[in-house]
């Protein structure tokens, strides 16, 4: 049993990857933390769901999850961030914790409270390798979060944008000095991490074949901690923190209970918190830009 | 016949005839004294939440309740007036919401709340405003018991269902042993997972494999790998699930993914259309007191009235069925219409605690209130005396096994 809750953990913390990934984009490089990320998982799930609902096929649907939060990401920053970005850090924060709720409630009325589910054959074909038996959508998921944190790391590091992204993340006036056109660029960090959250929402909804409009505030919650753990300043940091808080959460829950499991999820958070700020693979303090 | 039969005959008759007439006059008065005024009633739904299609449900259905009553004539005149608060399924919204029906809206009595959560604590604050609070939908045991005497519950305490629910799978599936899953966030789920449930199963000589380390999960969760592994792992022949069905889906799917295809068995919370698309081929068997392919002519005709209107709502799901709640909410309001009706309230503001005395006394009186199932009254604890079916879902449809009735005696539910 212990193997197949291995792989149960690394499936779940994979998940928690993929939307640490979005949050730790604007966290990292524009210095906030944009709390509406979890219902953008969450919408972007749903808008998948309707695609594959429609019988349309499944690279459409997640192609439609990503376009979907990445135009209420565009919203969320001209609406809830741009307008705000020299108040106190607080303030655009809580307007993105409005965005969330209102997004919450948008599900609610247009897709309803229920779960959502998939017809059975989304539940998949299983392989099994002795003791562990591990679904095709569970691979699809473990597959996609190691493409999509190494596109992300590529994207970042590699190219113009992410060496823009940097500088602003670095020093928005001298970035600006050097020409770098810090609104567009923020607001490309912004598409970027819907696009994110908006694949990481299908892709989980795939896997569990339902959905509701509360799956992103649990997640959304889970990979904010995995984010903390795994280095706010560091892409690679969500890959290592994902699945030890996944294998972390579903051993406490296998072993010890569920009522100690976020117990020993954010106890562990608190730790890396007092013991190293900076996370798992996250850099000096010196690292760390300003907020842009 | 003697003269003096004869004459004793009409007096007997005159007595009656003048009785008979009095009675007429005294309603036709009252309905006469009704008329132009309005009888206002409140309820608390969930129409936002995790439980924000039953709410939604039950406001479409008050709402058709009150269209019927008022094209109807109204109550001896008087117009019908629901009240509808949204709770979220919170406890202190629901508060809230019952002093301002009590307090503001100045209602005669109250629907709702729906969770056991809230009910626990709306019905403390109903003693103390003097107002009568029916839930549609707790079945904890005991929550209205503590609250005597203005709380009542028209559902039935899940330890007498489960009593009912559990022979029957044990017999039809041939269950040894079991293993338990609930919902830990969740009041009646959680009571039902941890004390009703295992108890019984083993007073029905059931091995619970799990006894010592029962598995929970939290409401809201979508990730239950980690227990239906668990599940899997100790081979049962059946599964306990106690969680609202929403949530059950969740293990339900999990069980199918695993391959883990074996009977569950829980409370009413499993009673929903929805939970049979999770995994058709893994029967399901709850206790119910209304579902929407039941066969009596009431439920039938409940449902032809209000499925149409469900599905027109642009915020529920297009195959909407009426619930088991939407069944009880229309039943409630319907007992305080009945008691406005023949209590003799007069829906005058300066006698607003006397009309809810006289709500409250007739609800603790109440005899054969035919409900859409058969008749209703309430027991000392307030809580429903009704017929139950234990019903067994598969293949996508429920189908009644079982028919019961609540009362200690197992009487008075008709046939």
């Amino acid at each position: 049993m212990i193997l197949q809750q291995l792989v149960n953990g690394l499936t779940l913390g994979a998940v928690y990857t993929l939307i640490a990934l979005s949050f730790s984009l604007v966290m990292g490089i524009l210095g906030i933390l944009n709390l509406a990320i979890a219902e953008l998982f969450m919408i972007g799930g749903y808008i998948g769901f309707t695609v594959i609902i429609a019988q349309l096929p499944l690279p459409l649907a997640i192609l439609a999850g990503m376009c979907g939060a990445a135009l209420i990401a565009i919203i969320i920053e001209k609406v809830g961030y741009q307008p705000l970005r020299n108040t106190p850090v607080i303030t655009p924060m809580l307007s993105t914790l409005g965005f969330s709720i209102i997004l919450q409630n948008v599900a609610t009325n247009v897709w309803g409270s229920d779960p959502l589910q998939l017809p059975d054959q989304f539940l998949g074909h299983r392989f099994e390798f002795g003791p562990i038996s591990i679904g095709a959508m569970q691979l699809l998921v473990l597959g996609s979060t190691v493409f999509l944190v190494a596109l992300l790391a590529f994207v970042v590091q590699r190219t113009s944008i992410g060496r823009a992204l940097r500088a602003i993340a670095e020093n928005r006036d001298v970035a600006r000095l050097l020409g770098v056109p810090a609104d567009r660029l923020m607001l490309i960090a912004f598409i970027l991490s819907g696009l994110l959250a908006g694949a990481a929402g299908v892709l989980v909804g795939l896997h569990y074949a339902a959905i509701t409009p509360y799956v992103g505030v649990e997640t959304g919650l889970k990979a904010i901690a995995v984010m903390v753990i795994g280095g706010t300043t560091r892409i690679w940091g969500a890959l290592v923190a994902g699945p030890l808080i996944g294998i972390a959460e579903v051993m406490t829950v296998a072993y010890g209970g569920s009522q100690i499991r976020d117990f020993v999820v954010y106890g562990l958070m608190i730790l890396i918190l007092l013991l190293r700020p900076q996370g798992i693979l996250g850099g000096a303090r010196t690292d760390q830009g300003p907020r842009v | 016949m003697s003269n003096v039969t004869r004459r004793n005959f009409g007096s007997a008759f005159t007595a009656a005839l003048f009785v008979g007439t009095s009675v007429f006059a005294l309603h036709a008065a009252q309905a006469q004294e009704l008329k132009g005024r309005e009888v206002v009633l409140g309820a608390i739904v969930p129409s936002s939440g995790h439980f924000a299609e039953w709410g939604r449900t039950n406001t479409v259905t008050l709402k058709m309740l009150e269209k019927q009553v008022n094209d109807a004539g109204g109550i001896n005149g008087a117009k019908l007036k629901l009240v509808i608060y949204d709770d979220a399924a919170r406890p202190a919204q629901a508060t809230n919401s019952l002093r301002k029906l009590a307090g503001d809206d100045k209602v005669l009595a109250v629907a709702g709340p729906l969770t056991s959560s809230a009910c626990e604590v709306v019905f403390p604050v109903a003693n103390q405003l003097g107002i009568v609070s029916t839930s549609q939908a707790s079945s904890k045991p005991g929550v209205a018991k503590a609250n005597r005497p203005w709380a009542f519950r028209n559902t039935i305490d899940e330890g007498i269902l489960a009593k009912t629910t559990v022979p029957y799978y044990k017999k039809a599936y041939d269950i040894k042993t079991v293993a338990v899953i609930y919902d830990a966030k969740d009041a009646t789920a959680a009571t039902v997972g941890t004390r009703i449930m295992p108890a019984i199963v083993k007073e029905n000589g059931i091995q619970v494999l799990n006894e010592n380390d029962l598995l929970s999960f939290n409401t809201g969760d979508l990730d239950v790998s980690a227990q239906v592994t668990k599940l899997k792992s100790l081979n049962p022949d059946g599964v306990v699930v106690s969680a609202d069905y929403s949530q059950a889906v969740t293990v339900i799917r999990e069980m199918k993914r695993q391959g883990l295809i074996k009977p569950i068995v829980g409370a009413t919370q499993l009673i929903s259309s929805a939970i049979l698309k999770a995994a058709p081929e893994i029967p399901i068997v709850a206790p119910a007191t209304f579902y929407a392919t039941q066969k009596a002519e009431a439920a039938q005709k409940f449902v032809a009235q209000l499925q149409p209107l469900l599905r027109k709502e642009s915020n529920l799901p297009p195959e909407i069925e009426p619930s088991m709640y939407d069944a009880n909410i229309y039943e409630i309001v319907g007992m305080y219409i009945e008691a406005a009706k023949k209590a003799g309230i007069t829906a005058k503001p300066e006698d607003l605690e006397k009309d809810r005395v006289k709500i409250r006394d007739y609800m603790a009186k109440l005899q054969g209130f035919q409900g859409l199932g058969g008749p209703i009254s309430f027991n000392e604890d307030g809580d429903a005396i009704k017929a139950f079916y234990i019903v067994e879902g598969k293949n996508g449809a429920w189908e009644t096994k079982v028919r019961g009735c609540s009362s200690a005696s197992g009487g008075g539910c008709g046939s």
